[in-house]
């Protein structure tokens, strides 16, 4: 597992939170592993959750029909750099 | 042979409302007439496999309803499942001779039957006359997960449909008699889609989006780009995750919502939120929808008329002339007066995640045929959780079998049923009878917890 950045850490932070993943801690979470399907095994009701921890915390929208949405969902990593981009 | 229309909406009304560039239609997005969804509905028809039933798992809105109706107008029924899992497809192709996978691009069992319609081109005439189909023609079959973990057949003769999407409407829609533009956030294949989302629109003014948004901001895009009078189809969570999202939502007049119990406190915030009057429905798979109320006045539910609720041998039976034979209700209702009840619970067996519902039994059973399992419990703690999740505790022959657990379940059911956390603990706490109780299961988890 590579090591997570400060952002990572940050939005792993968040996702055990908005998740309750009681059996994982933040530090636990690999930024390269996929969150949905067999990796995290999240699935539709955890990427609402996420979005609204998200929009509350940073105030980024997140959109399913954009690609860049839906690309940002893969990874923690991809997740935080997408983020980082769109918040203001 | 009785028969009813496909259709009773006119052929120029607007039938649907399609965002997605798709195949069928050319890629041409915008409104589509009743007559042109004809004219597509017999092009498909003559193409489909000869066959009896279609395993139908088409999932946007528009090809789902496509579909659905070529299957029924080319004697077809439609078997509707309740996941896309691929041990349920192979499970209901080999229990269903003469079957095939009907989709739109979906991951379907190698080696099977399969029709991908996605990057089919279904341009075709407007139709000039509305086909008709049979009223004992079982236009679909639903499953719900049993106790013993098989899926149990629902059988749904278009009379069914016909009778009872006369009755939601009747109860449902504000104004039948003028043109609404619809948008739903639940799949048309559950029963609960599938009664608004495809009937209703078939039978009254509604046009309806081929959407299925799920982020706040993709059903505010979705209701964008309708045309007012809006109505929204949705459930609690969905419905939650909007009126927490802090945005501004075009109006919408009605907002439907079924599948789990909704507060009083979300429903006000839903009906501010949206300038709409909420009705939340009450029903199941097996009947359809049976009564509603407006949630944010009221706590009692009024029965739709045409079904009737009696106890029988200590439990709730709905009945209603259209349905094949009457139906164990699976939660605990009282009545107060007639036609009307409070809703106290689920059954002990039933267990309801994100709106679909599952058997607590069938879920023990998956857990205990996974692999390397040796005793095992999956149940339902108490939660404050906008969402519950199942949890299990397992005891195991191989440490390494923890991480094959939730891959079985996602290849048997939805994964809202996946349990998460799983612990693993050297024994379960039986009682010496082997029962286990709740109770004992709940310190169980404390202790873990702890």
């Amino acid at each position: 597992m590579s090591e997570q950045t400060a952002a990572q850490r940050e939005m792993a932070e968040l996702l055990v939170e908005a998740l309750n993943l009681e059996d994982i801690t933040a530090a636990d979470i690999d930024p390269g592993e996929a969150l949905f399907g067999d990796g995290l095994g999240l699935d539709s009701i955890d990427a609402l959750e996420i979005a609204l921890a998200i929009s509350q915390k940073y105030g980024v929208q997140m959109q399913a029909e954009d690609e860049h949405t839906r690309n940002a969902f893969a990874t923690l990593a991809s997740l935080s750099e997408f983020v980082e981009k769109n918040s203001s | 042979m009785q028969t009813a229309p496909l259709t009773t909406r006119k052929p120029d009304d607007c039938l649907a409302y399609v965002r997605t560039p798709l195949a069928a239609l050319g890629d041409r997005t915008g409104g589509v007439r009743v007559d042109e969804f004809c004219g597509q509905v017999a092009a498909l028809a003559a193409r489909l496999p000869e066959a009896r039933y279609a395993l139908n798992l088409c999932d946007n809105r528009y090809l789902f309803m496509l579909s659905f109706c070529a299957a029924m107008v080319r004697g077809q029924s439609n078997l509707l499942p309740p996941n896309k899992a691929l041990a349920t497809q192979a499970a209901l192709l080999t229990r269903y001779p003469g079957s095939y996978v009907l989709h739109d691009g979906v991951d379907v069992a190698p080696g099977c039957r399969a029709l991908d319609i996605g990057q089919l081109s279904l341009r075709a005439a407007a139709a000039g006359s509305i086909p008709s189909i049979g009223l004992d023609f079982p236009a679909a079959i639903t499953f719900t997960s049993g106790s013993t973990g098989d899926a149990k057949p629902h059988l749904k003769p278009w009379r069914t449909f016909v009778v009872s999407t006369g009755i939601n409407a009747d109860h449902m829609l504000v104004r039948p008699q003028h043109l609404v533009s619809a948008l739903a956030t639940v799949p048309g294949q559950h029963m609960w889609g599938m009664e608004t989302s495809i009937l209703l629109p078939l039978m009254r003014r509604l046009c309806i989006s081929d959407a299925r948004p799920l982020f706040p901001q993709d059903v505010r895009a979705a209701l964008d780009q309708l045309e007012a009078p809006r109505m929204l189809v949705s459930t609690p969570v969905h419905l939650r995750a909007l009126a927490r999202s802090g945005l501004d939502f075009p109006s919408v007049e009605l907002i439907l919502c079924a599948t789990a119990p909704l507060s009083k406190a979300l429903a006000r915030q839903v009906e501010v939120a949206f300038g709409g009057r909420l009705l939340e429905v009450y029903g199941c798979s097996e009947v359809g929808s049976m009564a509603c109320r407006h949630t944010a006045e009221a706590e009692v539910w009024a029965l739709f008329e045409g079904l009737s609720v009696d106890v029988v041998d200590g439990q709730y039976v709905a009945s209603a002339a259209h349905l094949p034979a009457p139906v164990s209700l699976q939660d605990r209702l009282q009545t107060v007066g007639r036609g009307r009840f409070r809703l106290l619970g689920r059954g002990d067996d039933m267990v309801e995640i994100g709106g679909k519902r599952g058997s607590l039994q069938a879920l023990n059973n998956l857990l205990l045929s996974a692999e390397g399992v040796r005793d095992g419990a999956v149940f339902l703690p108490d939660t404050e959780r906008s969402v519950d999740r199942l949890v299990a505790a397992v005891v195991l022959d191989d440490p390494a079998a923890k991480k094959k657990i939730a891959a079985h379940f996602r290849a048997h059911v939805d994964p809202v049923f996946v349990p998460r956390p799983i612990h693993v603990v050297p024994s379960l706490p039986r009682e010496a009878n082997g029962k286990l109780p709740r109770a004992r299961l709940l310190s169980l988890l404390a202790r873990l917890q702890g």
